[in-house]
């Protein structure tokens, strides 16, 4: 049958595993297609199993589970294109949609990631022009009622075309037929203009249709280009990128549950309440609530985590159960037995590194026991097969030859624990980042390097000791930094959970932008919510606020920071066992368009001033003009500040709904209302508003004519340069951070070229810092709206709950650790140490590092005249071994 | 700020997560490291939903799994 | 005589914390470079005394990186 998984794209039997890394790895049957389910045939798989594992007799069985709440997250199905006849989808093998792309370019894919035309596998013929068409099941209310934007799909285009172009021997022609490209994301906008610069065609097209031409056997696209042309082009590969939509199943989970769903069938939430449905004790996240990327579905994740477990504080560690380890084996005395994994990493490395001939090598290396190679290393049923071997064959050191440490270690660190070795015991050798992916057009010289690589990581296993932790208690406690909705949201969400908090906020009042902000994309209003929101954390004895205060200065670690905070000329110390950094952003000002020299210029922000006050300007303007992007998307500030589009056009509709009469015009590079604000938009074009596209080389001209200003432009579809007398001219400038200088220095967290705070992985760590116990939320990671803000600031707190809600932290495996034999007594470790981590034992005059200050970075050891101290796990002897076998075959 | 009001006075420590993509694997694991038992409900019998698809993801391009 | 090219042999000693993460990153972007690096990871460039570099020499190394 068709395999799901590979998008019908490669085939599977009615006995399978979804794919390679499953998680359970166990074969299941598809009693639909089974043979012996369905005609009584077959039965072959009992026959054949030696585990006797098959039972066909197995039912549904209905399970009652009595539970304090819910988190709904069902995400999404592909909109299925086939329900386009223009598309021709199903008629030819080269119309791919976006998720069958993704497992074209797959090394686990039907095709073993080989950029070739799905119609001509046999001869490996390679595409040599693809095109991709945005807004397929979005954005799209005639042809299949998705009214909204999908949200991730401008930004998936633009990577599978750049993978594209990386996959392909010779020189690939990517065309993206888009509308409004939509890269509103952190860094997203940087990664188009590349895209651009690597040659992918960007054309504002919306595509008429698709068709396999059967003399020529190729594809022919008909569109209307931006002249107004009608152009026909012809294609090998098409891909749909198509929307994302709620299935069947979670319409009916919902509705049978009884919650609330939007137009479009997606959760109904509120912005306040990002993660709460209609009915109490259930929560949502993920796509579930609204078409989202994986950043933004992540946070919200995190987020419906601490809304779901608010009312259950109580009973926290109530229904847990201990973790079971088996009992660390004791390998003192024992020669080293190392096993050597090597990793094909799919073709990441097995493509160009011949993974047999190191494997073979890495047989005869001294100590080695035990040679594997693998599809995967990481999948969970190789992780299985690991800790079996490891104990069969009695194994005591591991190497593993894949990717870096930096990201796979702690797992393989994990399955030495379930394998009963201390988990120091594994040394990896990085021969995918740091070898086949950097001489993969010299093969020959990567396998080369892997043997060596590999030689010198059994020169190190061979002579890795055990490394033990211990355990310090934790200050169950936060500290947040900026009192802004986002961090009084942080705040309010930890000390309902139990833990108290100190909230710093530098000026004298709480609300941040929040007190600025007229309405939501909902038409909520912002300004009672911040009032209530402020009332309710003044009124929460757990919280101390700290108003016109700021960071001095941080000492300690997760766990236990003693941090330095300033009021006035008071300083006071607080101690807390982790940090959420919620400073905020603001709305720059304009250094162009008239702005700050006529009073009919203003920002975003100065006009909702003007509506919650109400304004006569306001009130009796005559033509009113927006211009998008002013100081973003531009040479010096490459990025997207993500909430204007939406800003302007839900203030552009306030004019039309105040007086229809009202001539609105709003000039754009792209409209960016993403998901359901899509309709917004919708809204603004069906009222009348004007909209007219420009680009960076042609931007508007403003000039003062005596009360208003005069604001010029080009009509792309007209060819004519049109001129408005505005008497409001609303400039949608851009997000600037705060200067986080100082603070970023005091917790040692880094920023990016923006200025943004920096997470420790984009997509799947987007709260969290690189360094443990701190946390970034809201606008200080990125411009974005309320709703985000509120959700970051509770997925922050959920993780900093990981931390606060253990009693303590493990501190020790590598640290310093000193020989007081050796040591003389100098002290020449007491000063190079950053981390005063070292003191010298007045009785025995020796050096002596505390383990939960010793961040591990061997600078005592390099310093010592006496090699007195050693850091575990990089000491002399290991590190002697590396370099000599780097050398010596 | 949202506040459920009927704020339970026996509360159950457990929580149900329907659904194990992306974002049911992590919210799960958040309850669970907080100190709740979590039931992790998925239909299909993988968990990994469709980020378990994607062969690589912006702006690391490091492989999706 | 058959004439040989010259070929470094070059160690590098990286912090983990920085140099050894960007020479991870290089991979991932897909840099190319010539491959007569051998890369020792270790915890902090201030770990790297005159010993192994010393070392690194007598071993016949051509050239030592270190990257910090």
């Amino acid at each position: 049958m068709d395999d799901e998984y590979n998008e019908g794209l490669g085939k599977r039997k009615a006995i399978y595993v979804p794919y390679s890394q499953a998680v359970p790895l166990k074969y299941s049957i598809d009693p639909d297609n089974c043979l012996y389910l369905t005609k009584g045939r077959c039965g072959t798989c009992e026959k054949v199993c030696p585990s006797h594992a098959i039972n066909y007799l197995d039912q549904k069985k209905e399970i009652t589970l009595n539970v304090g709440s819910v988190v709904l997250s069902t995400g999404f199905k592909s909109f299925d294109p086939s329900k386009l006849d223009h598309l021709s989808f199903g008629q030819h093998p080269d119309i791919v949609t976006s998720m069958g792309f993704e497992r074209v370019l797959s090394a686990t894919g039907p095709q073993g990631g080989h950029l070739v035309l799905p119609s001509d596998k046999k001869h490996k013929k390679e595409p040599k022009k693809i095109a991709w068409l945005q807004c397929v099941g979005s954005r799209d209310e005639n042809r299949c009622n998705n009214g909204y934007c999908s949200s991730v799909c401008c930004m998936y285009a633009v990577k599978q075309s750049v993978m594209a172009k990386d996959h392909s021997k010779e020189p690939l022609d990517c065309a993206i037929f888009y509308m409004d490209m939509r890269t509103q994301g952190k860094d997203f906008d940087r990664y188009y203009e590349k895209a651009k610069d690597n040659g992918v065609r960007f054309v504002r097209s919306r595509v008429h249709s698709v068709y396999p031409d059967h003399d020529k056997g190729n594809l022919v696209m008909g569109y209307v280009d931006e002249l107004g042309a009608m152009v026909k082009e012809n294609f090998d590969m098409v891909v749909l990128s198509t929307g994302l939509e709620i299935s069947a199943d979670s319409f009916e989970l919902a509705t049978t549950m009884g919650i609330e769903l939007d137009r479009s069938n997606f959760i109904k939430t509120d912005s306040f309440k990002p993660v709460s449905t209609s009915m109490p004790g259930v929560y949502a996240c993920g796509v579930f609530t609204g078409p989202k990327d994986i950043p933004q579905s992540v946070m919200e994740a995190s987020a419906a985590a601490s809304a779901a477990t608010e009312n259950l504080a109580l009973a926290r560690n109530s229904k847990t159960r201990a973790v079971t380890t088996p009992r660390e084996r004791d390998v003192a005395g024992e020669s080293p037995r190392i096993g050597v994994f090597v990793c094909n990493c799919g073709t990441n490395i097995g493509g160009i590194v011949d993974v047999p001939a190191v494997a073979e090598y890495a047989r005869h290396l001294p100590g080695v026991v035990y040679v594997e190679e693998n599809l995967f290393t990481c999948s969970q049923d190789t992780q299985d097969k690991l800790v079996e071997v490891i104990k069969e064959k009695g194994l005591n050191r591991i190497v593993i030859a894949a990717c870096t440490p930096k990201t796979h270690e702690d797992l393989f660190r994990e399955t030495l624990i379930d394998a009963g070795l201390n988990k120091y015991l594994v040394e990896m050798a990085n021969i995918r980042n740091q070898d086949s992916w950097v001489h993969s057009n010299e093969p020959e010289l990567a396998t080369a390097k892997a043997r060596d690589l590999v030689r010198m990581a059994v020169a190190k296993a061979f002579r890795l000791e055990p490394l033990f932790e211990s355990q310090l208690p934790v200050t169950q406690s936060a500290l947040v930094v900026g009192g802004g909705i986002t961090g009084m949201t942080a705040a309010l969400s930890l000390s309902r959970q139990g833990y108290p908090v100190t909230l710093v906020e530098q000026n004298q009042t709480l609300g941040g932008n929040g007190r600025l902000l007229y309405k939501t994309s909902k038409n909520e209003e912002v300004s009672l919510f911040v009032r209530k929101l402020i009332s309710e954390v003044e009124a929460d004895e757990h919280v101390h606020i700290l108003l016109g205060s700021s960071v001095h200065g941080v000492e300690g670690f997760v766990g236990n920071f003693k941090t330095t905070v300033a009021t006035g000329d008071d300083s006071r110390i607080v101690e807390h066992g982790v940090a959420l950094l919620a400073t905020g952003a603001r709305e720059s000002r304009p250094a162009e368009y008239c702005y700050g020299e006529h009073d009919a210029v203003m920002t975003l922000l100065d006009l909702d001033a003007r509506f919650a006050k109400g304004s006569k300007v306001v009130d009796r303007a005559e033509n009113v003009v927006f211009i998008q992007c002013v100081g973003s998307r531009d040479q010096e500030h490459p990025y997207c500040s993500k909430v204007c589009c939406t800003h302007s056009i839900k203030s552009a509709i306030a004019f039309k709904r105040k007086n229809p009469e009202t001539g609105v015009y709003l000039l754009y590079r792209d409209i960016r209302t993403y998901g359901q604000r899509e309709f917004l938009y919708k809204e603004a074009r069906d009222l009348g508003i004007l909209f007219f596209q420009y680009d960076l080389d042609n931007k508007p001209v403003v000039t003062p004519e005596g009360d208003h200003v005069t604001v010029a432009f080009t009509d792309h579809v007209l060819g004519l340069r049109l001129a408005v007398d505005a008497d409001i001219l609303c400039l949608a400038a851009r997000i600037e951070p705060n200067d986080n200088t100082r603070l970023g220095q005091a917790f040692k967290v880094t920023s990016d070229n923006d200025g943004w705070f920096l997470e420790a992985h984009q997509k799947l760590r987007p709260v969290d810092f690189a360094t443990d116990g701190l946390f970034l939320c809201g606008m200080a990671h990125y411009p974005k709206p309320v709703d985000e803000s509120i959700s970051q600031a509770r997925a922050a707190a959920a993780r900093a709950l990981t931390v606060l809600s253990r009693d303590s932290i493990n501190v020790g495996g590598i640290v310093a650790n000193i020989n007081p034999e050796r040591c003389a007594g100098c002290g020449g470790c007491v000063e190079v140490c950053s981390y005063n981590a070292i003191t010298m034992d007045p009785a025995k005059h020796v050096a002596v590092v505390n383990d939960a200050l010793c961040k591990g970075c061997g600078a005592c050891a390099a310093t010592c005249p006496s090699e007195a101290p050693s850091l575990m796990g990089f000491n002399n002897d290991q590190l002697y071994a590396q370099i000599k076998s780097a050398m010596t075959v | 700020m949202e506040r459920n009001d009927l704020t339970p006075t026996d509360p159950k420590g457990s929580v149900m997560v329907v659904g194990g993509g992306v974002a049911g694997m992590q919210s799960a694991l958040d309850i669970a490291n907080s100190g709740f038992y979590v039931y992790l409900v998925e239909k299909s019998p993988a968990i990994g939903g469709k980020m378990a698809q994607l062969d690589k993801t912006f702006p690391t391009n490091d492989c999706a799994m | 005589m058959k004439e040989e090219v010259f070929e470094p042999k070059i160690v590098a000693f990286m912090c983990n914390w920085c140099t050894y993460g960007a020479a991870d990153l290089a991979g991932v972007s897909r840099m190319q470079y010539p491959s007569n690096t051998r890369i020792i990871r270790v915890m902090c460039s201030a770990s790297v005394s005159p010993h192994h570099i010393l070392r690194a020499f007598q071993s016949k190394a051509d050239g030592v990186l270190v990257g910090g």
